[in-house]
C-alpha cells in the first residue's frame, strides 16, 4: 500500500484532514503509526516498515557512497546506556540515507563517520554530522531526517571520514583518507509519497524482524555466513537478540602486531544476520580453571572476517570456555523494531559463553 | 552617492553606506551605535614593536580576560606577478601601513592591524625561512575533514571596537575613499588584490543580536551574554599563551609570530536543541565540569581560568563513564609544553560570513597565535580524540567527541606575522 492510499484510507487518526493537503502530509508525523504498545524486551516486528528510493551513487578514493531517501523516520539515538527516542519535527521532509562501502570488496564500512551537505542553488540548506543506524531492512547505514525547500534541484555533498577502527589484512592500509562526494538530487514529493509504506498487521510487537529489502543497488549490510568464516568456528551465542559467532584463526590477520592464535566475533542481528558494529567488547578466556586471556575484543575491520571483534590470544585448545561481556551496547541509532534489543530501551545484554569443541 | 574624500558625513551614514554596499551583514548590528566621539588618531612612534601586542591595548574584564576587539576584518591579499614585490610595491605598501599608523590610535578605540605573510609569498624568493621559523603549507588535520587552504601572499587582519573607524579603514585600504580618520592612505590595490574580505564579532550580545543565520535554530538560543554563538565565554585568561611566549625570540624574525588562520561553519540546531546546559557543558568543557556544577550560564563565574587542567587527567575514564568528552579537555592535553605553559594564544570571533556566497551563516574565524605552527597542529590533532574513540565506541569520530559535531572546517592558512619593522614584504632572510 502506498501511503497516500493509506492516507487518503483514513485508518489513522487525523490523517484525513491532512489528505490534499500535500505541503503538510510530508512533514508532519500525524501519518505514522504509535510506536506499538507491548512492544517485547527484544527484537520485534515494527509498525511500519517504509520503502527507500535510491538518490544516487559516486565514488572517491577509498570508497563508494550511495544516497537513499524515505519518509522522515523517528528512531532512538544511543549514547553508552541512555537511549532517546527522536520524534520526527514538523519541517522534517525527508529520511536521508548513506551507505558507505568499498567498491573493490564490496564491504559496507561501519565506523567511517559521516558528514552531509545540503545545496539549493549553490544556498546551504543543511548541515550536520549524521548518525550510524541500525535498521531491519538495510542494516548498518548513516542516517538523518532533513527539512528540504519544497521540490526542485538540490546537490547532497557526502564527506566520508577516514575509518576510525582497527583494519587488517588488505585493509590495514586503506581507509585511512577522508573523501568528499556530490550526488545531485531531484525532490519531488509527489515522488516520495509513491515510496511504499506498508503497515504490518498480526505480527506487529511480535518477536521477528522483517526481511531485509532486495539490495540490488547496493552491497548487503550482512555478516558473513558461518560457513563463509575463516577459521574453525567454536560456536555462537545470541545476547539480547545479537548473535556472536566465535571463530578461531591460528593466526592473528596481518596488521596485528601479536603471536599466536586470534579469537574473532562476528556479530550480526539475530533474524537478518546483519552486522552489529560498534559495542564494547571483552572476553575471558579459560582452560581448565585457569584464566589464559583477559581483555578487550578490539573493533576491527578485516576482508575476510568482515567488521568483527577480535583479540590475539596465546593459544585456543579443546574445553577452552570463552566468556564474553558486552560492556557498552551498540553505538548505533536504532529504527523501530530494534530500539529494544541488543540493550537498547531496556539494557542488558547477558554475557555468553562458548566452549570450544 | 559620493564617497571619495568626503571626510564630514556622519559615521551613520558611513555605515550605511558601507553596509548598503554588502559584505558586511556581520557589523551591521552596530548601526544602532550614535557614538560620534572622534576617533583617536595616531602616533606612529607610538606603535609598538609587535604587530601582535594587542593585549595592552584592548578592553579587559574583571578578571583580566582580555576582551577582543567587537569587529573585525580579514583582507587575504594576492600579489598578481610572479617573483618577489618590486620596490615600487614595497614602497606603496610602506606608505599605505604607514598612513594606517598615522590615522588611528593603536587600541580597541582606534584601530588594531597586523599583515601576515604565508609559506606560498615566501616560496616567491630563492632563499628559505631559516630553521627556526615553522611555517608550513597549512594541512588537514583530522581523519575528516577536506578544508580548502588559503594561499594568498598575505593576510592583514583588521580590529576595533569602533564599526564606523573599522569600516572606513576597510574601505579606505580597497579604493573605496580616499582618507581614513582624515588621513590619506594609499589603497592596497596599488600592489595588491584583495582576493577575500572576511568580518566578523565578537563579544556580549553581538552573538545574540547576530544570530538570525543559517546554522542556529529560529528559537534565538544564543544568551544575550554570551561573547560567542555557542553561548560560552572562551579565551579565559589562564588558559591562553602570553605575547611572550608565542613570540619568536631568536633569530631575524625575532619579535614576531606564527599565525594559523581556520574558518569553520558553525550548525548548532542540535547543540541547542537536543542537549541540555548540563551536556552542552560536558562537551565544550568536560563531564568533571558538569558533575561539579563550574559553569553557571556562559560561564562568567569561571573567572580568569576554566580550570580544565583539573579534568585533563581524566578524559578517558570520562569517555567510558559518561559517554562523552570535552572540547576543553581535549585541546588542553596538548597545549600546554613541558612546565605547564599554555601554548597557543587563540583569537577567535564569530561571523554570518559564507565564504563564497553571499548567504548569512553562522561561522567562526579562528586565528591561532603560536611560536611555531606545529604546536597548532598538534593541539588540533589531540582536539581529534581518535584515541577516546579506540576507548569506547560511545565517542565516535565527530559525536559525543567535544564540539567536533557541530563545527565544520572550510579553510585554513597559516601565515608569519613579522615584527613590526619587517612588515612591509619581508624576504625570507632578512639583514
Amino acid at each position: 500500500m502506498k501511503r497516500r492510499e493509506l492516507l487518503q484510507a483514513g485508518g489513522l487518526a487525523g490523517a484525513l484532514s491532512f489528505a490534499g493537503c500535500s505541503g503538510l502530509v510530508e512533514t508532519r508525523a500525524t501519518g505514522v503509526p504509535a510506536v506499538p504498545e507491548n512492544r517485547p524486551d527484544g527484537i520485534y516486528y515494527p509498525s511500519h516498515v517504509e520503502g527507500m528510493s535510491m538518490v544516487g551513487k559516486a565514488s572517491s578514493g577509498d570508497y563508494t557512497v550511495g544516497l537513499f531517501y524515505s519518509y522522515p523516520h523517528r528512531f532512538w539515538n544511543v549514547t553508552g546506556d541512555s537511549v532517546s527516542l527522536t520524534q520526527i519535527d514538523i519541517d522534517d521532509a525527508v529520511h536521508l540515507m548513506a551507505s558507505v562501502w568499498d567498491p573493490e570488496t564490496e564491504q559496507v564500512l561501519p565506523e567511517t563517520g559521516l558528514s552531509l551537505e545540503i545545496y539549493r542553488d549553490g544556498s546551504l540548506v543543511s548541515q550536520e554530522a549524521i548518525y550510524p543506524m541500525l535498521s531491519q531492512p538495510m542494516g548498518f547505514h548513516y542516517g538523518a531526517n532533513f527539512g528540504l525547500e519544497g521540490d526542485g534541484s538540490y546537490t547532497v555533498r557526502l564527506s566520508v571520514g577516514a575509518v576510525s577502527t582497527r583494519r587488517t589484512g588488505g585493509f590495514a592500509d586503506r581507509f585511512t583518507d577522508p573523501a568528499t562526494v556530490d550526488v545531485p538530487f531531484e525532490y519531488s514529493e509527489a515522488a516520495k509519497n509513491e515510496i511504499s509504506f506498508e503497515q504490518l498487521d498480526d505480527r506487529v510487537a511480535t518477536p521477528g524482524a522483517v526481511d531485509p529489502m532486495s539490495m540490488e543497488m547496493l552491497p548487503d549490510a550482512f555478516a558473513p555466513p558461518e560457513s563463509d568464516l575463516p577459521g574453525t568456528v567454536l560456536g555462537s551465542e545470541t545476547s539480547d537478540g545479537a548473535r556472536l559467532v566465535v571463530t578461531a584463526l591460528e593466526t592473528p590477520p596481518d596488521g596485528i602486531d601479536a603471536e599466536g592464535s586470534y579469537l574473532a566475533v562476528s556479530a550480526r542481528t539475530r533474524y537478518n544476520r546483519m552486522v552489529i558494529p560498534a559495542m564494547g567488547l571483552s572476553g575471558t578466556l579459560t582452560r581448565g580453571g585457569e584464566t589464559v586471556y583477559d581483555g578487550a575484543f578490539e573493533r576491527t575491520l578485516d576482508p575476510a572476517l568482515g567488521y568483527h571483534y577480535g583479540a590475539a590470544v596465546d593459544g585456543v585448545e579443546a574445553g577452552d570456555e570463552l566468556t564474553l561481556s558486552v560492556d557498552v551496547q551498540p553505538q548505533t541509532a536504532r529504527h523501530e523494531g530494534y530500539e529494544t534489543a541488543f540493550g537498547g530501551l531496556e539494557g542488558g545484554m547477558p554475557d555468553v559463553s562458548i566452549r570450544a569443541p | 552617492m559620493q564617497f571619495d574624500g568626503d571626510t564630514d558625513r556622519s559615521r551613520r551614514a558611513v555605515l550605511k553606506a558601507a553596509v548598503a554596499l554588502g559584505g558586511t551583514s556581520a557589523l551591521s548590528a552596530c548601526l544602532d551605535r550614535t557614538d560620534d566621539d572622534p576617533v583617536p588618531s595616531g602616533d606612529p612612534d607610538a606603535k609598538p614593536p609587535r604587530q601582535h601586542a594587542w593585549r595592552e591595548y584592548v578592553r579587559q574584564d574583571d578578571h583580566g580576560n582580555t576582551q577582543l576587539p567587537a569587529h573585525q576584518i580579514l583582507l587575504y591579499l594576492r600579489l598578481d606577478a610572479d617573483g618577489p614585490p618590486a620596490a615600487d610595491d614595497r614602497d606603496a605598501l610602506a606608505e599605505t601601513l604607514a598612513a594606517l599608523d598615522r590615522a588611528y590610535e593603536w587600541s580597541h578605540e582606534g584601530l588594531l592591524h597586523s599583515i601576515a605573510y604565508s609559506p606560498a609569498y615566501f616560496d616567491r624568493f630563492d632563499a628559505t625561512l631559516p630553521d627556526g621559523i615553522d611555517l608550513p603549507e597549512p594541512t588537514a588535520l583530522s581523519p575528516f575533514e577536506s578544508p580548502a587552504f588559503d594561499r594568498q601572499d598575505a593576510v592583514l587582519h583588521l580590529a576595533s571596537d569602533r564599526a564606523d573607524a573599522l569600516l572606513e579603514a576597510d574601505r579606505t585600504l580597497r579604493g573605496e575613499r580616499e582618507t581614513a580618520n582624515g588621513v590619506t592612505v594609499r589603497p592596497l590595490s596599488d600592489v595588491f588584490t584583495v582576493d577575500s574580505r572576511r568580518t566578523g564579532f565578537v563579544g556580549a550580545g553581538l552573538p545574540a543580536r547576530n544570530q538570525d543565520a543559517a546554522g542556529i535554530p529560529d528559537s534565538e538560543p544564543v544568551p544575550e551574554a554570551s561573547p560567542l554563538f555557542m553561548g560560552f565565554e572562551a579565551g579565559f585568561r589562564g588558559n591562553q599563551a602570553t605575547e611572550d611566549y608565542v613570540t619568536v625570540e631568536d633569530g631575524p624574525f625575532a619579535g614576531g609570530t606564527t599565525k594559523v588562520i581556520a574558518n569553520l561553519r558553525q550548525r548548532l540546531d542540535d547543540w541547542y536543541g537536543e542537549q541540555s546546559h548540563e551536556e552542552r557543558v560536558m562537551e565544550m568543557f568536560s563531564p568533571g565540569h558538569a558533575a561539579a556544577g563550574l559553569v553557571e550560564g556562559v560561564g562568567d563565574g569561571l573567572g580568569s581560568d576554566s580550570g580544565i587542567d583539573r579534568f585533563v587527567g581524566d578524559i578517558e575514564s570520562d569517555a567510558r563513564e559518561h559517554g562523552r568528552v570535552g572540547h576543553a579537555q581535549k585541546a588542553a592535553r596538548a597545549n600546554r609544553d613541558a612546565e605547564g605553559n599554555v601554548r597557543l594564544l587563540r583569537r577567535h570571533f564569530e561571523s554570518t560570513d559564507d565564504i563564497g556566497s553571499d548567504q548569512k551563516v553562522a561561522s567562526l574565524h579562528f586565528p591561532s597565535l603560536q611560536r611555531r605552527v606545529s604546536e597548532f597542529e598538534a593541539v588540533r590533532r589531540s582536539m581529534n580524540g581518535t584515541d577516546l574513540t579506540e576507548a569506547t565506541p560511545a565517542v565516535r569520530q565527530r559525536v559525543n567527541n567535544g564540539i567536533l559535531e557541530y563545527i565544520f572546517v572550510r579553510r585554513r592558512g597559516n601565515f608569519l606575522v613579522p615584527p613590526r619593522r619587517l612588515r612591509v614584504f619581508p624576504t625570507p632572510r632578512p639583514e
